[in-house]
């Protein structure tokens, strides 16, 4: 599969892009020429040799903190998206094998997730449960989770009534040698898809946070703080804001586009193995996403 | 019972159906050929007849033989990248290529109409199924809103409905197959059209309910003169109602003619193997020697 | 035959009349069994798992009230004055009994009541909210279905491109963008504050006009991508075709066929997008300095003030659930095949 994503344009800008970033988060603090926290009497300079992209208000140099602030951003976007996958996936197959009772429990829980507004939730929790940003990413993840259960369940449901499935319990397979062999191959493209997604969400998030001054001290430097201390100093730096900005959207860009290109591989992969019966059931419900806490 | 015989008392039609030939055809297709632009493969080869008034043309064959494509070719809805690349199709006199999609829109419906195999996915599941026969009666005969419904009630009752009332409120998932055939019977001749294109209409309708429905054409048949063109897998169905058939295979007519001279003196050989499976699968068969007895 | 007819059919048509409405009725009243049968569950956990906030935080009003340097006994005395040393369930009994009845309790910090507190700063939430909604539907609306309509097209492409820019824009990016451009930058709109409706609709809408435009970027880019798609697929469904066979014309068949199916995924997506625009409100809120609901979540969770983060909360919940129900209801009304068993 991750061939066949870097055969897409799409999917080789996104990758490349997200590498780099990676890249920065692991090497920013060695890669920023200046020391990110140094301040000096030269404040709200313009770009320059010395500053490429100038400096803040208190002198700082904007391209080290802007190095330096990227491993908060991708370690909590990481920890957004592990946490909803591990928390998600294991109920989401679960509930089709499990039984009534754990269904019932799991999707009440999963709609009781989604209608929490997350960043809401976010700032209560690193208010309540003390000033870390992991405990946050924490519980976002738990609260972005529902959809990872969601595309798990849906994908294994659609795989347990398959017919092939179906034969493979007749001539005698058990439940978990199914979920090994057949269930996993279909819930993997999904999961990816979701995964992908949840990471530009995380970005979001952090960001948001950082920019609110939640989950990290002061003077350390984070994208969002950024452009938080870039607001108060708008109109004798209105262009400050744009790299930090742009760093955030391109980072959500390319997730969102890995996202777009595994699901164009994926559902290719699926419309062929899809017979007419079920591509008409399904019609009536395509495009539909499941409404939050929705009747189902 | 007047809603249908608006434009032609029935004695009028008798005589139309009659007249033959004389009479200008509703819809004539000369020689039409089918081509796919994609594969650059021609799909149907060479297919003529014409329809007058009151008469009804079958056209059978297997799946895939070309003659859902011709239908809608005389429709105007062939599907992406399907052309007519020969031949015509004239419907009431005009030659349909000249047409703009305003006169379309204006030919379709009130000239010619067409019912479908799976009639569910034709009629829109969002919407009251009476609401979609009653917005055909306005917009194309220019009714009020309340005389609308009235109608499409009226309509439903004359496509022998039992509860038309009922069925005017419900929408498609609440009603069965061969009620649903009958809505957009109803549907299709809503705006009182002088020739309906049944493709394959019963197909997917259980035998009983079959009947009922080709019993429900021939009565329309009879009391408007509507003019049909039934096309169906079935050699059966098509006997039961028409005067004039047409044998396709891969997109060539193989055999064209009255429908008794066809079934009792069948020229080509596919159209002898056709009846030739019905004697020797139909139920005729098993019960013929009992009722002797 | 017609008179008989004529004699029969008011009756029948009355009996009918009545059966239609009992069913639309019926069917309204399923939507709203079946939404409420999902959504007290989830009311019940979600307030649950929000009390239980509290006791995982380990905050006192002792603490905020006395310092850090109290006794214990004097932290004993404060807490059984808040209620705390009753047992956990019997606390959230209390608390839970008092939401019902529209008491969030009173506010650690300044004993101040929070249902009071978060209702003045609510009436600015709702506002932007709301608007952000309008934009955010019209807009996209307009977007969606012009690139429906031109699919493939320079004028689709150019659509899809910027519907792309602006998905990937946090509303706090947007925000600052608008203030830089707009406030700062061109001084068209005020760049901070808030002023009542009652003061003038022409003052209240330049206030709230940015922080809305920064919200409604979000819920724009999903209505065009969602719609697009949704009236696309429609397009090539075969009900289309039977209404082209019956002789509608084009225009009829797109707005009153193809639209209001194309619709109901769309309408799916702003039930999901709500609570998004509710938490993003807490940014937005902060940047153009609104004194609303989020700014009053982010500085009672700052303050470490739990009964008004609680009761934030809580509200937020009942926003969110209400919202989709409505949210449901239109969905049984526009697409009444979707509800059936799904």
């Amino acid at each position: 599969m991750v061939r066949r994503v870097l055969s897409l344009t799409s999917g080789r800008i996104a990758v490349v892009i997200l590498a780099v970033i990676a890249l920065l988060a692991i090497l920013g603090p060695w890669l920023a020429p200046q020391d990110p926290l140094a301040t000096s009497d030269n404040t709200l300079a313009a770009a320059s040799g010395a500053h490429w992209l100038g400096t803040d208000y208190l002198g700082r140099d904007v391209f080290s903190r802007l190095l330096d602030g990227s491993r908060v951003s991708v370690l909590g976007s990481l920890e957004v998206a592990l946490t909803a996958l591990a928390v998600g996936v294991v109920p989401g197959i679960l509930s089709v094998y499990l039984g009534r009772v754990f269904e019932w429990l799991t999707l009440r829980l999963a709609d009781t997730l989604v209608a929490l507004p997350f960043l809401l939730f976010a700032v209560a929790v690193i208010a309540l449960l003390g000033n870390g940003l992991t405990q946050a990413m924490l519980v976002t993840g738990a609260l972005v989770s529902p959809l990872f259960y969601r595309v798990s369940r849906a994908a294994t449901l659609a795989v347990a009534r398959s017919p092939y499935v179906e034969a493979a319990l007749i001539s005698g397979a058990s439940t978990g040698w199914v979920v090994r062999r057949h269930v996993w191959v279909k819930v993997l493209p999904p999961i990816a898809v979701a995964l992908a997604q949840t990471i530009g969400v995380g970005f979001v998030i952090v960001s948001s946070l950082t920019f609110l001054g939640i989950g990290v001290q002061p003077p350390a430097p984070t994208w969002g703080g950024l452009l938080a201390s870039d607001l108060g100093y708008l109109s004798h730096q209105p262009w400050a804001p744009v790299p930090p900005a742009l760093l955030i959207m391109v980072t959500v860009w390319a997730s969102n586009l890995l996202a777009d290109a595994i699901r164009d591989v994926s559902g290719e992969a699926g419309r062929t193995l899809a017979d007419n019966r079920t591509v008409r059931a399904n019609r009536l419900g395509k495009g539909r996403p499941v409404p939050a806490g929705g009747a189902r | 019972m007047t809603l249908l015989s608006q434009h032609t008392a029935p004695e009028q039609t008798r005589t139309v159906a009659t007249a033959g030939p004389s009479a200008p055809p509703v819809l004539a297709v000369r020689d039409v050929r089918i081509s796919d632009r994609v594969t650059e493969r021609e799909i149907v080869r060479g297919v003529s007849f014409e329809l007058t008034p009151g008469k009804a043309v079958g056209i059978v064959g297997e799946s895939g033989s070309g003659k859902t494509l011709t239908c809608r070719a005389a429709l105007g809805i062939l599907p992406p990248h399907f052309e007519v690349t020969g031949g015509s199709v004239e419907i009431d006199g005009t030659d349909i290529a000249t047409l703009t999609p305003p006169q379309w829109a204006a030919l379709r419906g009130s000239t010619i109409s067409a019912v479908f195999q799976d009639p569910a996915s034709y009629l829109n599941p969002s919407i009251r199924v009476g609401a979609q026969i009653a917005e055909v009666v306005r917009v194309k005969k220019g009714l009020k809103r309340r005389e609308a419904r009235h109608r499409a009630v009226e309509l439903l009752r004359a496509v022998r409905l039992s509860d038309p009332e009922l069925v005017y409120g419900q929408y498609t998932y609440e009603l069965s197959g061969g009620m649903l055939q009958r809505v957009l019977i109803a549907a299709a001749i809503a705006a009182d059209p002088r020739a309906l294109i049944a493709d394959e209409a019963t197909t997917a309708l259980d035998v009983t309910v079959q009947a009922e429905i080709l019993d429900l054409l021939a009565e329309l048949r009879e009391r408007s003169g509507l003019a049909l063109v039934v096309v169906s897998h079935d050699l059966a169905v098509v006997a039961h109602l028409c005067d004039e058939v047409l044998v396709m295979r891969q997109g060539e007519v193989v055999e064209h003619g009255p429908t008794r001279a066809v079934l009792y003196d069948p020229q080509h050989e596919y159209t002898r193997l056709l009846i030739a499976e019905h004697d020797q699968y139909g139920l005729e068969k098993f019960l013929t020697p009992k009722e002797a007895s | 035959m017609t008179t008989t007819a004529l004699q029969v059919v008011p009756a029948r048509r009355r009996g009918a009349a009545a059966a239609r409405t009992r069913h639309a009725l019926g069917r309204i009243l399923g939507v709203i069994a079946r939404s409420i049968g999902i959504f007290v569950p989830v009311f019940l956990v979600a307030t649950f798992v929000t009390f239980a906030l509290r006791s995982l935080s380990g905050l006192s009003p002792a603490r905020i009230q006395l310092g850090e340097n109290a006794t214990p006994e004097a932290i004993q005395r404060v807490e059984a004055q808040w209620g705390l040393d009753k047992p956990f369930l019997a606390q959230y009994g209390d608390w839970f009994t008092g939401v019902l009845h529209g008491e969030l309790g009173v506010s650690w910090v300044n004993g101040a009541d929070i249902s009071t507190l978060i209702g003045l700063g609510l009436g600015v939430s709702l506002s932007v909210a709301t608007f952000a909604l309008v934009i955010g539907v019209v807009v996209g609306f307009a977007l969606g279905t012009l690139a429906a309509l031109r699919r493939t097209t320079w004028i689709d492409r150019a659509i899809t491109g910027f519907v792309t820019v602006i998905s990937v824009m946090p509303p706090f990016v947007v925000g600052i963008v608008l203030v830089a451009v707009l406030a700062v930058g061109l001084d068209v709109f005020p760049s901070a504050g808030y002023l009542p409706a009652e003061q003038g609709i022409g003052p209240w809408l330049a206030h709230i006009t940015l922080p809305a435009l920064a919200l409604s970027c979000d819920v724009i880019a999903d209505v065009a991508r969602q719609l697009r798609t949704g009236l696309v697929a429609a397009h090539s469904e075969n009900y289309v075709t039977g209404a082209v066979v019956r002789g509608l014309s084009p225009r009829r068949i797109f707005f009153g066929h193809i639209l209001r199916n194309g619709l109901g995924p769309t309408l799916a997506t702003l039930g999901l997008k709500f609570p998004a625009l509710v938490g993003a409100s807490v940014v937005t809120e902060w940047i153009f300095g609104l004194q609303g609901f989020g700014r009053f979540a982010n500085d009672s969770a700052q303050a470490g003030d739990v009964p008004a983060v609680q009761g934030v909360l809580v509200v937020s919940i009942v926003l969110v659930v209400s919202f989709n129900l409505i949210v449901n209801l239109v969905l049984a009304r526009v697409t009444p095949a979707s509800q059936r068993g799904v």
